[in-house]
């Protein structure tokens, strides 16, 4: 058993609660390898107070022999050597033996106890049977335990334990045992709680008292760790760091109430100038010196915060957390950094920086120390942080002591360095063997540039490194950035470029518009020094255009190109190629004309909005646009079609084509997905189509689901290269000012074909700045044209006979019109052009707007109408309008026959189905020779015939009227006059009189008008007369004199005109009645009379000559259509009448009228009777006939007659086409004019009859 | 009580980042930038993170010496940062949840409005009043 | 949510504008649905950003997927969709059985060809809610009975 030194033992592992032993010393000793063993088994459960949750713990105990001076005086502070327990052991088993000694050695020790009132004791008795052998009087055992109870412990009997055979192996002895070792923890357990909870109060007490002046921080700092010390001691690390939390944050605090105005004295001291900057040092458990100092006030602020940290960082490691170690040390070197300048300690350049860095290698080499590669490297986000920290400290240092720069240190660097290596003092023992000390790296680091650089790379590589595999792209290109600006002060920027283009990467990637200018200016530097100056000049020109920039530096950059651009150099020859975008943006493209096509020889405009992001206005030597030409198919068209057509292209109205700008780089990624195309869907059920389902689909899904690629970068794609088209347009020395400039192109046109603008190359002297492909696709056509004429009548209907207008439309095509050109028209004499001097022509240009007007000059020979062309340059339209007239042909031949006239002119009717109503058509082709081709031009005019004509034969008895109708066909009213009638033939005998009685008369569309002559004729009348009526004409709507018309003109043909027979019939009632009654039979006489003599008309079969008197065969028939009469009896026969003036043939009949009332007479007919020629002609029976005609009994022809008597009511004189067998005679009917019915339309009355019975019969 | 604020959309782009003083504007954003590293590795972990943890308030994402920065990520997976000055120990974290949920509230708002078209930098006035109110305090 | 009646109105207008002037030919037609659902887009994106601003962050697409069917879909219509079911795959199908937008038109197969145009507002507004979410996806629908409805969502993997 150890003896406890004079001075109080600071804490160690080996630490143990102290427990003091008195009495019987052997005794203990025989036990005590037991005790120390046994004790610590089992857990005992420690409730705490203050509410805090209790714990198991494992109590140990360091005995030691009793001594007073163990015994804390008053106001002793000490924790860790105050004796929580005190043990008399004694094996006393006579009673005499303890009257005479044990009792008052017990007295005394408890009169110690009671001087220092500790209530913390125990009294075991120890019996043992071999003890008592070699005794003689023994009392029982319990007599010495009552005893000492009834002496010491008063109403806390169990103050006195006893231990039995403890040395035995017997479960007597083991339940003794166990019964004393509660015994004991209890007690220890009551002892921590009672002492540790004064402890508390009374550091609590001090804790508050803390506004009071003269409270030092450093008084309480070592009471509170005091008790951190113990519950280290007793393995309750927990509660040990939160000793040192609170610690940490009182002090905390005051800083900051300090900051915040109110200081405490004490924190004075912790103000003084900061002189060492060893790092922290978390080797040793606890660091005395450091503590020491806190002691004695003597601490600075680093020293305090590092002592606090070491021992926290030693409890975390206990505690197997190490990640919060690291955590803690980060915030812990800001905090301080920051609590040094609240506090306003004079802190030497770089000694911070020194310090953080030290402290942070400490840190990780501690880090490093307890654990594992693995869990290092799987916990390096906690690590990187101290790495990074560290490794801008160095840098900085780097930068102080000059040895970042091109030319290392100078003096001044050198002594700073000096100073800053003193202060750190000599290096401590514990870290003096390891290699990789910090202590070791600073040194080093700060001894040349070349170590310097070696530990800044070491250090930067290391943090990206772990920034890399632990996913922090962005902190590691952020070092890789500062790297890269080392490097550039050391002049090295080959090794910078890389670093500045991959930050750049990711700050254009992730749109961040600062960093990406920042950057950029630093890689157009490192560029710049690197001379690779197609890509610094790319960059210059995104600096150039950069908003983010002030005005001077854009004005730089741009110089710097411009610089460039002119400076004369050697090797003009190969020119440096920029993308455009940077430079210029096309904003839009105007066509002009709009349509983007132009004929061959034309001009075309093509205007250009550029937007200049350049700061200054900059010269261009040339803007050039080249384009692809390709022969477009179907190139040559006729020029109608391009009436104000425009390109098939995306042109916008006004031919404008707008470009959409590449986005900034403030959205970098918008969506360049395409955007999903949703239908309604109806699904119908294939029985019935009736609807199954509907809803809303999405068409281009596939489209939509593919991953989209990550997004491209904004820079420029490397390779640029300027195409050289054959073709392409061009505008030189323009000054682009900034903003949006306008740029025109202006070509004439030469071949025709499709045209494409591909590039846009802007020049400035050896710079070319190239928009590769301009999009959306730019084209304008260039055609060409054959010039062409066309003709077309003004309104629908050209009629004929009047004056019509006719559009000539001539497009000149590329044939200029030159003076004199003229169009000759080969006239045919049935349409002739009106030749008058108001005639004017418009010249348009292709597209359509007018020009000016000129007189046309149009000269008729009788052969052919010349029309002087107005001067027109090529690709224009001249317009004009001409009267012409088609004549219209005084006869009219057949409709059906379609041949040519030698004047061209045919006819045809169009419209078969009805004639009647639509009018004769007259399609007329003129022949055209035009000044630009060999071939004459045949052009086909249809014109129609306004007018028909219809004409009819009127008789009265021998006198013979002449009726004509003429229809006015079209939809004009024209005005007619004067109509006359002209006999062709002008027999000297024969005139026509007019019976009309207004000469001037107006026809409406569509109407009639009758005109009437009567025909007189002395001697004999010709068989057949032509006559032609002429009517003159002019359309109504005109006033001007129609005598420029021709009148229109119809010839007709008249035969038979002459009245050969003349038929009378009559009908009387029957005898003895004034009336014809319905029912009863009339007799009905017919009379034919012969009027004239034999005539060239009679001659025919009928006619039969015998003994130079003629007779003719005639056949009469009486019809009644109306059915009002029923003829009885023979109601149609042959006479045989001669031919001679006067002759009159009779015939009767019985008819029966059928109804009352006034009846039109029975209709009578006569035919010319022509019998056929057969070997039996039956002579007699037309001389029967001839004789006896009244009443026949031939039979056949009775048959015949009678047949026919029935058949009356339906009408049919063809008889005789029934006969069955027979050869039949033929009939053939009078021409109109040779028979005059006198009797036509004449009635007779007719009264009913009485007796109705007879009608009925009549009428079924 | 800000030195910089910043509304960073789900693709990593700033839609609106403001700081106090002008001066060093970069450094901020630059540090605003970096930090986003940190709200990933936050974000990421969110699957296997309980459920409590899942709030949008990131916390702490990392101080240096002179600066802390607090992140917070909406379900929109839209980040804000706000970067508050070390030496403003006073500063509480309950203030910094405070501050951000005035910020995603007036950010909704700008979400809500008709005139705003998601994606776009923000321009609206009244975030910005609310905004530099935010900063204000500090002084 | 604003009240359920004035939602209702104004969606009919809606569908109704945009079909008169698909009609007079403002609008190429068909295209009506589309721009429809553009519409429900900038809906969604304003809304999810309302509903999940007190929210947990989410812990997967699923969860996304639940918070849609029910918090979401209370917001806006007064009641959760009725069944989610999904292929782990990427794709989702939400089962309205009483899809509130269809509940006055008809309750059948009447007026089933008008169906298509009342649900395209809504496709929108889910795709913008989830795309805000950070999750793309393009949504269609499906009627077969009336005021019964899916709608499928099918995610595109980033």
């Amino acid at each position: 058993m150890e003896s406890p030194e004079g001075k109080p033992i600071i804490y160690t592992m080996e630490n143990k609660p102290i427990a003091t032993c008195a009495g019987d010393q052997n005794v203990f000793t025989a036990l005590y390898q037991t005790l120390a063993r046994e004790l610590p088994r089992e857990p005992m459960e420690w409730r705490r107070s203050y509410g805090r949750p209790p714990k198991m713990i494992h109590l140990e105990a360091n005995f030691v022999q009793f001594k007073e001076e163990l015994l804390p005086s008053e106001g002793n502070k000490a924790l860790l050597t105050f004796p929580f327990l005190h043990i008399y052991w004694t094996d006393c088993c006579d009673t005499e033996v303890y009257k005479s000694s044990v009792k008052d050695d017990i007295t005394k020790w408890q009169n110690i106890l009671k001087n220092y009132n500790t209530v913390d004791w125990l009294i075991v008795l120890v019996d043992s049977d071999a003890k008592k052998k070699n005794k003689t009087n023994i009392l029982p055992r319990t007599s010495i335990v009552d005893k000492i109870r009834s002496d010491f412990c008063n109403k806390q009997s169990d103050r006195c334990v006893v231990l039995s055979d403890p040395l035995k192996e017997s479960s007597r002895s083991q339940e003794s045992w166990n019964a004393f070792l509660n015994k004991l923890r209890t007690l220890l357990l009551m002892s921590f709680t009672k002492n540790l909870g004064k402890f508390e109060d009374d550091m609590r007490t001090l804790r508050e008292k803390r506004t009071e002046p003269g409270w030092s921080f450093c008084e309480y700092f070592m009471v509170q760790e005091e008790l951190a010390f113990v519950f280290e001691m007793l393995q309750q690390y927990e509660d040990a760091l939160v000793q040192y939390d609170e610690l940490d944050a009182l002090f905390t605090q005051y800083v900051v109430n300090f900051g915040a105005g109110d200081g405490a004295k004490w924190l004075k001291s912790f103000c003084q100038p900061v002189r060492s900057w060893n790092g922290l040092i978390l080797r040793k458990p606890i660091d005395m010196e450091k503590r020491d100092l806190i002691q004695k006030n003597g601490a600075s602020l680093l020293d305090l915060r590092s002592y606090l940290f070491s021992r926290q960082c030693t409890l975390l490691i206990f505690l197997q957390r190490p990640w919060e170690v690291t955590q803690r040390a980060l915030e812990l070197l800001h905090n301080c950094v920051q609590e040094l300048r609240l506090l306003e300690v004079s802190v030497p350049l770089g000694a911070l920086d020194c310090w953080v860095f030290l402290s942070c290698l400490e840190v990780l080499q501690r880090i490093e120390g307890c654990c594992d590669r693995a869990q290092l490297e799987s916990n390096s986000s906690h690590t990187v942080g101290l790495w990074t920290y560290a490794t801008e400290k160095l840098k900085s240092l780097g930068y102080l002591c000059g040895l970042a720069s091109e030319n290392g240190p100078n003096s001044e660097d050198l002594n700073r360095t000096v100073d800053l290596l003193a202060g750190l003092g000599e290096e401590r023992p514990e870290t003096a063997s390891s290699l990789q000390s910090p202590y070791k790296i600073l040194k080093e680091a700060l001894s040349s540039v070349e170590t310097f650089e070696k530990h800044y790379l070491q250090q930067s590589c290391a943090a990206m490194e772990m920034y890399k595999t632990i996913g922090r792209l962005r902190s590691a290109r952020l070092i890789g950035k500062s790297l890269a600006e080392f490097y550039m002060r050391k002049g090295d920027p080959q090794k910078a470029e890389t670093f500045l283009q991959d930050a750049l990467k990711i700050y254009l990637a992730e749109g961040w518009a600062l960093p990406v200018t920042h950057t950029r200016k630093q890689l157009a530097e490192c560029q710049k020094q690197l001379g690779q100056t197609e890509n610094y000049l790319q960059t210059s020109s995104l600096l150039a255009s950069d908003v983010n920039l002030t005005e001077e530096e854009r004005k730089h950059f741009c110089q710097e190109i411009l610089n460039f651009a002119n400076c004369q150099d050697d090797n003009q020859v190969q020119k440096i190629i920029l993308g455009m975008s940077t430079f210029a943006q096309l904003k839009e493209l105007h066509f002009e004309p709009s349509s983007a096509v132009v004929h061959v020889g034309g001009i075309l405009n093509i205007e250009l909005s550029l937007f200049s992001h350049m700061p200054v206005a900059v010269l261009l030597e040339n803007i050039v646009a080249s384009v692809h030409f390709s022969i477009e198919k179907s190139n040559f068209r006729k020029a109608t079609e391009w009436q104000g057509k425009q390109r098939k292209v995306s042109l916008g109205s006004n031919g404008i084509i707008h470009f959409q700008s590449d986005p900034p780089i403030g959205s970098p990624c918008q969506s360049n997905m395409p955007s999903l195309e949703l239908y309604e869907m109806y699904d119908k059920s294939p029985s019935d189509n009736s609807l199954n389902s509907t809803g809303v689909i999405c068409k281009n899904v596939h489209l939509l689901l593919r991953r989209q690629e990550s997004v491209s970068s904004i820079e420029m794609p490397s390779a640029i290269s300027v195409e050289d088209g054959a073709q392409s347009l061009r505008a030189n020395n323009t000054l682009l000012q900034p903003g949006l400039n306008k740029i025109v192109f202006s070509t004439q046109a030469k071949d025709p074909g499709l045209y494409t603008l591909r590039q846009l190359v802007a020049t400035v002297g050896r710079v070319q700045f190239v928009l590769p492909h301009i999009y959306p696709i730019v084209q304008y056509e260039i055609y060409s044209q054959e010039p062409n004429l066309k003709v077309e009548p003004l309104n629908d209907n050209l009629l004929a006979g009047i004056a019509q207008r006719v559009k000539f439309t001539l497009f000149t095509g590329h044939y200029t019109i030159r003076n004199g050109d003229a169009l000759q028209l080969s006239n045919a004499d049935s349409l002739i052009i009106l030749c008058s001097a108001k005639y004017v022509a418009t010249i348009l240009a292709n597209t359509g707007e007018k020009i000016k007007d000129s007189t046309l000059m149009v000269q008729s020979s009788e052969k052919v109408t010349s029309i002087t062309l107005p001067l027109a340059s090529a690709y224009h339209i001249v317009e004009f309008e001409l009267e012409v007239m088609c004549h219209i042909p005084s006869s009219i031949p057949k409709s059906e026959s379609e041949r040519l006239t030698n004047g061209e002119l045919y006819r045809k009717t169009k419209e078969r189905h009805n004639p009647e109503l639509c009018m004769v058509s007259l399609d007329q082709k003129i022949s055209i020779d035009c000044p630009w081709s060999i071939y004459s031009t045949i052009i086909a005019l249809t014109f129609y015939i306004p007018f028909k004509v219809k004409h009819s034969l009127l008789s009265a008895g021998k006198r013979k009227y002449i009726q004509v109708c003429l229809q006015n066909m079209s939809d004009v009213s024209f005005n007619l006059s004067d109509p006359q009638l002209k006999e062709i033939m002008k027999y000297p005998n024969v005139n026509l009189i007019s019976m009309n009685q207004e000469n001037q008369q107006q026809i409406f569309s569509k109407q009639n008008v009758f005109y009437l002559w009567e025909l007189k004729w002395s001697k004999e009348l010709p068989s057949c007369l032509q006559c032609q009526l002429s009517v003159m004409f002019s359309p109504s709507s005109d006033e001007d004199e129609p005598n420029s018309l021709k009148p229109y003109t119809h010839d007709f043909i008249m035969e038979n005109i002459y009245t050969l027979y003349t038929i009378k019939a009559e009908i009387y009632p029957s005898l003895g009645s004034e009336h014809c009654r319905t029912g009863c039979l009339c007799s009905l006489e017919v009379s034919i009379m012969r009027i004239a003599e034999l005539l060239e008309t009679d001659r025919d079969e009928a006619l039969t000559e015998s003994d130079g008197l003629c007779t003719t065969k005639l056949m009469y028939e009486v019809v009644d259509n109306s059915s009002n009469w029923a003829v009885c009896g023979k109601s149609s026969g042959v006479i045989s009448m001669p031919v001679a003036a006067r002759a009159i043939h009779k015939v009767h009949m019985e008819v029966m009228p059928l109804f009352a009332g006034n009846l039109p007479f029975p209709t009578v007919r006569i035919f010319k009777y022509l019998p056929h020629h057969s070997i039996h002609m039956a002579q007699p029976d037309t001389d029967s006939l001839i004789e006896n005609d009244t009443l026949s009994i031939d039979k056949s022809l009775d048959e015949q007659a009678d047949s026919s008597s029935i058949r009356s009511r339906t009408s049919t004189h063809s008889a005789s086409s029934e006969h069955k067998g027979l050869p039949m005679p033929r009939l053939q009917p009078f021409s109109i004019g040779q028979v005059f019915n006198s009797s036509a339309g004449m009635q007779v009355l007719v009264v009913p009859s009485k007796d109705d019975h007879v009608l009925e019969v009549n009428v079924t | 009580m800000a030195v910089c604020i910043a509304v960073i959309a789900k693709e990593n782009y700033p839609l609106y980042i403001r700081s106090i003083p002008a001066e060093n504007k970069l450094k901020f954003h630059y540090m605003v930038h970096t930090s986003l590293d940190v709200v990933e590795e936050k974000i990421s972990t969110v699957g296997k993170a309980l459920v409590d943890q899942r709030e949008l308030y990131l916390g702490l994402l990392y101080p240096t010496e002179d600066y802390k920065v607090y992140g917070y990520v909406t379900n929109s997976k839209v980040k804000f940062v706000i970067v508050v000055d070390s030496s403003n120990t006073a500063l509480r974290d309950n203030e910094i949840r405070s501050m951000f949920r005035k910020l995603h509230n007036s950010y909704t708002d700008v979400m809500c409005n008709p005139f705003y078209n998601p994606g776009d930098t923000i321009q609206s006035k009244s975030f910005d009043t609310m905004v530099s109110g935010m900063m204000l305090q500090a002084c | 949510m604003a009240d359920e009646a004035l939602f209702h109105f104004l969606h009919n207008e809606l569908i109704h504008y945009a079909y008169k002037s698909a009609e007079q030919g403002e609008v190429e037609n068909g295209r009506c649905i589309t721009r429809l659902e553009n519409m429900g887009f900038r809906v969604g994106q304003g809304l999810i950003e309302r509903f999940t601003k007190d929210t947990a962050r989410f812990k997967d697409e699923l969860d996304v997927m639940k918070f849609i069917c029910k918090d979401f879909w209370t917001s806006v219509f007064k009641k959760q969709i009725d069944n989610l079911r999904t292929n782990h795959q990427g794709i989702y199908v939400l089962q309205d059985n009483k899809f509130r937008l269809l509940t006055q038109m008809s309750a059948g197969k009447q007026y089933l060809e008008h169906a298509p145009r009342y649900l395209a507002f809504t496709c929108g507004m889910v795709r913008g809610g989830l795309s805000n979410l950070g999750v793309k996806s393009i949504v269609t629908a499906e009627v077969s009975v009336m005021p019964a409805c899916k709608f499928q969502v099918m995610i595109q993997k980033m």
